[in-house]
């Protein structure tokens, strides 16, 4: 089975911005579990939501996907948008996706945008 | 008493005292040691003194204010004793008058007045009430003794003769500052006393109001101390209940349990294990009230009273401190997160409920059991658990012969009908016979010995698809509204798993069947070159959506290879497959450039109703020349080509490139390679190196490298293959994501190619 221990959330609300935290694998399984976190109403009064990609060992296209969905969530509502840097194998895949040109990335969560 | 004041002349006090006078501090000892209370004490010893050696005594102290107290006031006759009373409180002595009294305070030293004149009288006497009652009462000789203790005076003992009575010598004030330095002493241990008592109370009223529980506990297992709270817990009415009753009767009022439900020996409390010379750890322990089946957690603290020296332990204090709040909490989260993840693994219901069911017992109850509603409107039990595999036959028996009716008035068919939660507790046997539908049915029903029963809705996002029951039985735990609330949210949890179980299953028959089908059969006869494909889709946890690949004339003599990966949510993804596949098609048919038909697609994918249906493409357009062929390589989100060299070799080729569908606006730039005999062209999608089991590593690009240097002596389909098997066995038979692999070779068969 897949499911064991996959993905831990953590939502943390620091100063201007939310911080998704995540640690584990993103993928498949694990996906509607941050979509239902990036979906939440509490994050909606926020500046800027931040994807904390630091933990994250493993994000397949399912993730990804969710990823995008947080990111459009965003542009919605208006606030600023940024991931922190993943594993190896999570910065090739946001090389590879492109995201790297479009979406903001940045070294540590707590990093300012200005 | 006139024998005592003829006697001989004493010098000093230190010099024995007369017969009369040693049995007199004989009998002063016994009383001052018997009692401890400093005013009962006072009065003994003033009565001590009359008539022998007084007709009146009266003993004063200093209070803290220092103001002149008469605590003992006794004489002959009792009215005159009564009336000094009442005068000296209305006159009290003034502390800095010239009263003998004050003077022997402020002095400490004894004062012996042989013959009181009426001047005399008059001159300390505190105004001429008072000194008309000494001269009334024919006051004629006094010794005014200190009571001296640790270099203070803490008052006087006066002893006074009335009327023609002997006069006072030196013996008798001998006699007199002894007596009165013996009562001093019992006065100071009795106000030490006291003030230890006083701590002892404040301790008490401390102890009486903190919200943990606490106990003193000797080493046979008396209770010697006990708040309220203690007596709360307990389940008794007032501490004194508890240290009046006899060791070991009270505990087995409750069961006891560890952390894991297991029965714990009472010998393991910490407080027991004081006494054995163990360690005393904190520990976490279960407590049941068997009589109510009420549960609380509690942290156990135990700490010692040792002996003076620090060796034998004489007593352990308790303190229980509640937990169960925090521990309901903490467990009803921890058992919703697991519950969740259960029903999160996977999209077999029954299964899965069965899990949930276990997961039940025995942390909530004794048994669960999922009732599920059938399209046909029966009730069908799919899951039932209990951890003993015994009492587990009388449940399925009873699914067995009794299952029930939806149009039933109560159980679980009233629940599923109505989609409220029922909680039923105390549950008695006519309760039972009520429900029961014959003899067999209530001995079953009486068999399983509920004693508190549970069922909730299974609610799905549309309706309710069926109930869970729980029942608490030989554990005598009673289930609570706080268990109702966390089984109430199970059902939903468990609802909505289930019917999107349902949905999903019917999606994925769809999807699949779309895909299976729009996925070209067969690949066309390209001049010179042999293309594969090889496609594994995912199991069934994979969301809607999958890899697809096409190959198709472009051009008058050129071939697009493509490979990509759509990933959405719903039916509509498996639609976007197709769209990706007819779209490339039509825009390569229109003539456009590999950019131009990346950037049809992202246009396409826009145009459907958001919710981030993406793609990823890799193109490659093959144009054969005199050397081999041409390759142009346009990449959109999706990994490089791997172009393989006849050496093994395998190098990437395209350029990173933006997803399609999301970002705008993309960025696709174009590189350029050339196929030569001998070497292979790879196209894969994310499923192949992202291959592995979660928690482990995935084949990776690297691997995947490695992996090519088979190529060379594989023919192209045995080569795929290879690829395929690779990454189905990384990830033991369960991918997390499709694979795709298409390859392609210039027709130049060698002798080493098998």
């Amino acid at each position: 089975m897949l499911g064991d221990e996959h993905l831990q959330i953590d939502v943390r609300r620091e100063r201007d911005r939310v911080v998704v935290g995540l640690r584990g694998e993103l993928d498949l399984l694990a996906a509607p579990v941050l979509q239902a976190a990036v979906e939440s109403p509490e994050i909606d009064d926020t500046e800027m939501l931040v994807i904390d990609l630091q933990d994250v060992r493993f994000v397949d296209s399912a993730g990804l996907r969710v990823i995008l969905v947080a990111y459009e969530r965003s542009q919605q509502r208006g606030q600023a948008f940024a991931l922190s840097r993943g594993s190896a194998q999570v910065d090739r895949l946001l090389s590879i996706a492109g995201l790297d040109e479009h979406l903001r990335i940045i070294e540590s969560p707590d990093e300012l945008l200005v | 008493m006139g024998e005592r004041s003829d006697g001989q002349p004493r010098s000093t006090p230190a010099q024995p005292v007369s017969d009369a006078g040693v049995s007199l501090l004989v009998e002063a000892g016994a009383v001052l040691a018997s009692s401890l209370e400093p005013a009962t004490t006072m009065g003994q010893v003033a009565r001590l003194t009359v008539p022998e050696l007084a007709d009146l005594c009266v003993i004063d102290l200093l209070d803290d204010d220092g103001s002149i107290r008469d605590v003992a006031v006794v004489a002959t006759q009792a009215d005159i004793a009564e009336q000094l009373e009442r005068l000296r409180a209305s006159y009290p002595l003034d502390p800095d008058g010239e009263h003998p009294v004050a003077r022997v305070i402020r002095g400490g030293e004894a004062e012996l007045l042989p013959e009181m004149t009426r001047m005399l009288l008059s001159s300390f006497a505190q105004g001429s009430v008072h000194a008309q009652f000494m001269i009334d009462h024919d006051y004629r000789s006094a010794v005014v003794a200190p009571l001296p203790v640790r270099g203070r005076t803490l008052g006087t003992l006066s002893v006074l003769r009335l009327g023609d009575g002997a006069r006072y010598g030196s013996d008798d004030l001998e006699l007199v500052c002894e007596l009165a330095r013996r009562a001093a002493l019992a006065i100071d241990n009795a106000r030490l006393f006291s003030r230890l008592q006083g701590t002892e109370q404040r301790l008490e009223a401390v102890l009486a109001s903190v919200a943990e529980a606490i106990t003193v506990v000797d080493e046979q297992g008396q209770t010697i101390y006990a708040n309220q709270a203690a007596a709360e817990l307990l389940g008794v009415g007032s501490p004194g209940e508890l240290t009046s009753a006899a060791p070991g009767s009270i505990m087995p009022r409750f069961l006891v349990l560890d952390e894991q439900g297991r029965e714990l020996d009472l010998e393991c409390m910490p407080g027991r294990r004081l006494f054995k010379g163990e360690q005393a750890e904190p520990l976490l322990v279960r407590n049941i009230v068997r009589a109510t089946g009420e549960e609380r957690w509690l942290i156990v603290r135990s700490t010692p009273i040792r002996e003076p020296d620090g060796g034998r332990v004489l007593y352990a204090v308790n303190v229980f401190e509640n937990i169960t709040e925090v521990k309901r909490v903490e467990r009803s989260e921890s058992f919703m997160a697991e519950a969740s993840r259960v029903l999160a693994s996977s999209m077999d219901y029954g299964e899965t409920l069965g899990r949930v069911a276990q997961l039940a017992v025995p942390q909530i109850a004794d048994w669960c059991a999922v009732d599920l509603l059938t399209e046909q409107d029966t009730i069908e039990r799919v899951a039932v658990h209990h951890s003993d595999p015994t009492r587990l036959a009388l449940a399925e028996e009873l699914d067995r012969g009794y299952q029930p009716a939806l149009d039933e008035p109560e159980g679980v068919p009233e629940v599923i009908r109505t989609g409220e939660a029922r909680i039923f507790t105390d549950i008695q046997p006519d309760a039972l016979a009520a429900y029961a539908r014959d003899n067999q049915h209530y001995e079953l029903l009486s068999a399983i010995g509920a004693t508190s029963v549970i069922i909730v809705p299974m609610a799905g996002p549309t309706k309710t698809i069926g109930a869970i029951t729980l029942v608490s039985a030989e554990s005598t735990r009673r289930l609570s509204s706080a268990d109702l609330a966390l089984a109430e949210r199970l059902g939903r949890r468990a609802g909505t798993a289930v019917e999107n179980a349902h949905l999903y299953t019917e999606r994925t028959r769809i999807a699949h069947t779309l895909q299976q089908a729009l996925l070209p059969e067969s690949l066309p006869e390209i001049p010179a070159a042999e293309v594969e494909a090889r496609y594994c889709a995912a199991g069934e946890l994979n969301e809607v959506g999958g890899d697809f690949y096409d190959v198709f004339a472009y051009g008058p003599d050129g071939w697009i290879l493509a490979i990509g990966d759509v990933c959405g949510k719903g039916p509509r993804a498996a639609g976007v497959t197709a769209l990706a596949r007819h779209t490339l098609r039509a825009a390569a048919m229109s003539g456009q450039s590999l950019s131009e038909m990346l950037g049809a697609l992202h246009q396409a994918l826009r145009e459907q109703p958001p919710g981030a249906d993406m793609c990823t493409a890799c193109l490659v357009e093959m144009k054969p020349n005199s050397a081999g062929a041409s390759l142009t390589v346009a990449l959109a989100g999706h990994p490089p080509a791997l172009l393989i060299g006849s050496d093994g070799v395998a190098k990437q080729i395209g350029q990173h490139g933006t997803l399609l569908g999301v970002l705008d606006p993309i960025n696709v730039t174009l590189e350029h390679a050339e196929l030569k005999a001998g070497a292979t062209l790879l196209l894969y999608t994310d499923g192949v190196p992202d291959a592995g089991v979660a928690g482990g590593e995935p084949i990776g690009e690297d691997g995947l490298i490695e992996l090519c240097g088979r190529a060379p002596e594989l023919s192209l389909p045995k080569f795929l293959e290879h690829v395929e098997h690779v990454a189905l066995e990384r990830a033991r038979g369960t991918l997390r994501d499709d694979i795709a692999l298409l390859g392609a070779r210039l027709l130049n068969r060698t002798a080493s190619q098998r």
